[in-house]
């Protein structure tokens, strides 16, 4: 499903714009949407999702435009949302809430639902504790049960909005490669700001900063905004003044820093490849 | 709608707190107010199965409402405070369905002890009195006089928390309750007794005909007032809000049914109003 945003535009009451005028243009396969805290990512998400109405613009996916209700139902009726604070009801089992999430989403066979149900616990690894209720669940376990619950319908468009936050490296990694699996014809939305989660998954990527769009792209090109501005130095003494410091690590007697800097910061400062998180920051730096 | 039914009925009648407060409300109305309810040999209504059933639908709607209107007062909000909103929004199911759902299932599972007290009542009224006709008096004068109310206070026990937290909406609804459904009409401007007062018996005496026996010398009357022979009609001796007090016959009792089912409605609408500002 093609998601074509045109002149998008939210702002809350007291006038905060969270979106400016947003032009963006997503196809199908993986999709990375990178920002900082408060760029604009989660609203963009909810809109997508028809959670909440934009102050101006238009949506349109899979040709459905987002501001009417039959345009909205249209896209709900294929859609899987991952929201980036999911809550459950803890009384719940796992399988109930599926069960639950399912019949709204308009699965009425019980024969269907619970084959469905049966193969998404398999797929993240819940079947043991599917008839666990929640309140028991680990962080890892309910984004687990979060991504079938967005599964339950075989959506075509899949929004998942920071889905790996609070997980730990080995189940970041399952996530990830889950994600990238399931990504095949539908249009996987992944909305981040974990450059390495893009970086692993994703071949185009959007990047948003004060609600509007920074760059769009596939990774090289992020990459290359930090082409010549990446240095590394050894040094017993501070880091340099003049560049950001992007990481330091202890080394015998003294640190090796990884810079960005649009020249080099020391004289004895080495150029460095750019890394997709190197491109990220110095489109960041670029910006202020 | 039959899903958000099944499964909000589900989680609310295994709280354990529904069963616990229900019972604890149930046992200091019966042990310090009517001790009749549950001892049919101290009762003095046991000759007239209907008006038998009445006498137990008022004196169980004089507390539990407060314990049934207290229990819902989380149920929509915490659909927010949990987070699971955004999952349930985006689900092609309906706001408004999913409200309705949520709204009769919920108000369904919080009535189950209500509705096992009176029946469980009535079917050892009819056992111990011989009186099989109490069976269909007790569902007569509970779809009449007790779902409509509790239609409206289930309403106003979902949606009043939205406006304010569910602990002050709890507060604020049991002072609601007496002031507004058991204090005796001349002792201060108040809603008891009136067409909008759930509590009223405007059914029992335009609809079933109902004429009280004077009180018991075991029975204590939850009326905070002197006078037992007011229901239905203006207050002797006259007070505020009387117009909203008309004399009880078939019209008006009609009249009080569809007032509870309006007001249920009117309070649904204002909580879908709410949550639709919100959204955007």
């Amino acid at each position: 499903m093609r998601i074509e945003i045109s002149r998008l535009t939210k702002t809350y009451r007291g006038g905060v714009h969270a979106l400016d005028g947003l032009d963006l243009d997503v196809p199908t396969g993986m999709y990375g949407l990178l920002g900082s805290n408060g760029a604009g990512k989660t609203t963009l998400m909810r809109i997508l999702a028809g959670l909440l109405k934009p102050t101006s613009g238009t949506v349109r996916i899979g040709g459905h435009d987002i501001a009417t209700a039959d345009g909205r139902l249209a896209v709900q009726r294929a859609l899987g949302y991952l929201p980036q604070d999911l809550g459950v009801y803890p009384d719940l089992t796992a399988r109930q809430f599926l069960d639950y999430i399912a019949l709204l989403k308009g699965i009425d066979s019980r024969a269907t639902r619970r084959r469905r149900i049966g193969e998404l616990l398999e797929v993240v690894a819940l079947t043991q504790d599917a008839d666990r209720r929640l309140k028991g669940f680990s962080g890892g376990m309910l984004r687990r049960a979060g991504i079938a619950q967005a599964l339950l319908a075989d959506p075509r468009l899949l929004i998942v909005d920071e889905p790996t936050t609070g997980l730990d490296p080995e189940e970041r990694i399952r996530f990830r490669t889950l994600l990238s699996q399931l990504a095949g014809d539908r249009t996987v939305l992944l909305s981040t700001h974990i450059v390495e989660d893009v970086a692993q998954t994703c071949r185009l990527l959007a990047v948003l900063t004060k609600g509007r769009l920074a760059f769009t792209g596939d990774v090289g090109g992020l990459v290359s905004q930090a082409d010549h501005r990446v240095w590394t130095l050894t040094t017993p003494g501070p880091a340099p003044s003049h560049g950001r410091v992007v990481a330091a690590v202890p080394e015998g007697t003294g640190m090796r820093y990884r810079l960005i800097a649009p020249t080099a910061p020391d004289p004895y400062a080495r150029p460095a490849e750019p890394t997709l998180e190197d491109g990220y920051l110095a489109l960041m730096e670029t910006g202020r | 709608m039959i899903a958000t039914f099944r499964y909000e009925f589900r989680m609310q009648i295994r709280r354990p707190v529904l069963w616990i407060v229900y019972g604890l409300t149930f046992a200091v109305i019966v042990i310090t107010l009517n001790p009749a309810y549950v001892d049919l040999q101290r009762s003095n209504d046991r000759d007239d199965p209907m008006t038998a059933m009445i006498v137990s639908a008022d004196l169980l709607m004089s507390l539990l409402p407060i314990v049934y209107g207290c229990l819902l007062a989380d149920r929509l909000v915490r659909d927010r405070r949990l987070g699971v909103v955004g999952v349930l929004d985006a689900t092609p199911t309906a706001h408004t369905t999913r409200l309705i759902g949520k709204y009769l299932g919920t108000c369904a599972a919080t009535a189950v002890p209500f509705t096992l007290a009176y029946f469980g009542r009535a079917v050892v009224y009819a056992i111990v009195e011989g009186e099989p006709s109490a069976l269909g008096w007790a569902v007569v004068v509970f779809v009449t006089t007790t779902v409509p109310a509790l239609l409206f206070v289930g309403a106003l026990g979902l949606a009043g928390p939205l406006l304010m937290p569910p602990m002050l909406f709890q507060v604020l609804f049991v002072v609601y309750w007496f002031w507004g459904n058991l204090i005796y009409p001349s002792m201060m401007p108040t809603l008891a007794d009136t067409i909008l007062s759930p509590n009223s018996q405007y059914v029992a005496y335009g609809l079933l005909g109902y004429t009280p026996a004077p009180p018991g010398p075991t029975e204590t009357h939850l009326i905070i007032g002197p006078d037992y022979y007011t229901y239905g009609g203006p207050t002797p001796g006259g007070a505020s809000l009387d117009f909203l007090r008309p004399m009880a016959d078939a019209p008006v009792a009609l009249l009080w049914i569809g007032v509870m089912l309006v007001l249920a409605v009117f309070v649904l609408s204002l909580a879908r109003l709410h949550t639709t500002r919100t959204e955007s």
